[in-house]
């Protein structure tokens, strides 16, 4: 098998030329094979790959490698059959001369002869195990994940989906692969979805899907539900593929629109503005005072202010367990809107141990009036009342006397 | 220049001065040589700024606001702002809008009153 370089008309040397490259490639076996599927050649690779020298295997079918169980089954023979007709790929358990199993991943090509008939068999294969044992370890990781994966190569066709899809779809793992990913998303998303897609792709990195968008999923049947997604690129043999992971937040959605509703419901019925005198409102403020309920209360005490031109305000905190700073300022707001207006604010249900704390915390109300109690809260409110009657008295007698002052 | 831009009415010793629509530098300037002309020529002792129908109030309407009640003071007259709406006075203070020193009421009538008590307070005991 050795050749001379000034001799390279000889068609015998360019074929040993040819034999060494086969037998320089050690990750494949090729080997000849009869009609019949008895061993006519046995390439280095094969030696190396199943153990057995070729003058060990030749003129032996090549069913030795098979698993006793095939070997009696027939196997050889129907592969041989199905390669009849052009090249045939498949995968199966091969057996080493030391009783070692592999996966085998075969293509078998045919050989015609001169008289177009088959005259023998090319059948060319490598140690496929443990690609396949991690390929099964990414199938068992993707199943075990908690949320539906999906796996899209770059023109966005499905590759591999998980379990959790099908189950959360309604479409079997058949009917997904191949297809585009918009096969799962409600048909009026599905323009804008393939525009930003094209986006992830330009950019990608792991990130989550539409943020800040509430995104919908479709079913087989038609349905929509919402999910969340997060996207991620893959990098692969087979160029970058992106895979998502979906996880259906219906029962989240739910309970959060059911707390919203609570927490509006809570918000209604505590801050109630109550008439109690001509002109006077009084706003019992009971519990904590965040600011979502500060921003309710002033605005459910101007929208009264406006109604009943009221012109005093009394802010009774006898129901606030304390008044922190926070409280104080979201308070203090709450009385420079009310006067903006032209509104008077009083407070009351100031506590001995709350005036303390106040003090000591370092809140100043400005000149915000306060009293002790409700009662004598609404007797400055008389007050202030009067004195503006008075005022209110002199004005119009002015301007009945001509407006002269 | 001597042209109107805002209505303004005279009720008694007091003008009444409604600010309406979108307002911008030229017109709040001519506002402001009308207004502070007005109180000359009329020898008014108050002004009441209506706002209750200016489509926005913000810093720059704020600022407006407290140059003219510093005109109307200096000309010896008392000013305050009437009219401003609920969601007016809520983002004024989210804005943080000082306003402290516009004395201001619900309405009309109030703001007559409240001049009233600005006038006695202007009369009583002085800074000198």
């Amino acid at each position: 098998m050795t050749t001379s370089a000034e001799d390279g008309q000889d068609p015998g040397a360019d074929l040993g030329d040819l034999e060494a490259m086969l037998d320089a490639v050690t990750d494949h076996a090729v080997v000849k094979l009869g009609p019949g599927g008895e061993i006519v050649r046995w390439s280095g690779g094969a030696q190396v790959l199943t153990g057995y020298a070729a003058d060990e295997v030749v003129g032996r079918p090549v069913s030795l490698l098979h698993l006793e169980e095939d070997r009696e089954a027939g196997l050889m023979g129907r592969e041989l059959d199905s390669a009849r007709d052009g090249r045939r790929e498949f995968q199966g358990w091969r057996m080493r001369k030391d009783g070692g199993r592999f996966l085998a991943r075969v293509a078998l090509t045919p050989v015609h002869g001169e008289d177009g008939a088959v005259s023998g068999f090319v059948k060319v294969f490598r140690d496929a195990t443990e690609s396949a044992r991690t390929e099964s370890l990414f199938h068992g990781l993707l199943d075990s994940a908690p949320d539906a994966m999906v796996i899209v190569d770059p023109d966005a066709r499905i590759v591999l989906v998980n379990r959790q899809t099908e189950a959360l779809f309604g479409f079997g793992r058949d009917e997904l692969v191949g297809r585009e990913i918009e096969v799962l998303v409600p048909p009026r998303f599905r323009d804008r979805h393939v525009g930003h897609r094209s986006g992830f792709l330009a950019d990608p990195q792991l990130r989550p899907m539409g943020a800040g968008l509430e995104l919908s999923g479709m079913r087989r049947d038609g349905t929509e539900f919402p999910v969340e997604i997060s996207l991620s690129p893959l990098e692969t043999a087979e160029g970058r593929l992106v895979a998502a992971a979906i996880r259906d937040v219906t029962e989240r959605r739910e309970t959060e629109q059911r707390l919203q509703r609570q927490r509006d419901e809570i918000l209604e019925l505590s801050t109630p503005v109550i008439q109690v005198w001509d002109k006077v409102l009084a706003l019992p403020i009971i519990g904590t005072l965040d600011t979502l309920r500060a921003t309710r209360l002033t605005e459910g005490l101007l929208e009264k202010i406006a109604r009943t031109q009221a012109e005093v305000a009394i802010l009774d905190i006898s129901g606030v367990p304390t008044i922190d700073t926070q409280v104080a300022q979201h308070l203090l707001k709450t009385v420079q809107a009310a006067a903006l207006m032209g509104t008077v604010s009083i407070m009351s249900g100031v506590r001995p141990e709350t005036a303390q704390s106040m003090v000591h915390l370092g809140i100043d109300m400005g000149r915000l009036r306060s009293r002790n109690t409700l009662q004598d809260a609404l007797q400055l409110a008389l007050a202030v009342l009067a004195e503006r009657a008075g005022t209110a008295a002199t004005a119009a007698q002015a301007l009945r006397s001509g407006g002269s002052r | 220049m001597t042209e109107d831009v805002v209505p303004v009415m005279r009720i008694g010793d007091t003008l009444l001065v409604a600010l309406q629509g979108d307002l911008d530098d030229t017109t709040v300037m001519a506002i402001e040589e009308q207004l502070t002309r007005e109180i000359a020529d009329t020898s008014a002792s108050g002004m009441l700024i209506d706002v209750s129908r200016l489509g926005v109030v913000d810093t720059f309407i704020a600022r407006v606001l407290a140059r003219i009640v510093a005109m109307v003071r200096l000309l010896g007259a008392q000013a305050a702002v009437v009219g401003i709406q609920p969601a007016v006075a809520i983002t004024l203070v989210e804005l943080g809008v000082p306003m402290g020193h516009l004395d201001t009421a619900l309405n009309a009538e109030q703001g007559l009153a409240l001049l009233e008590r600005l006038r006695r307070n202007d009369t009583g005991a002085g800074w000198l």
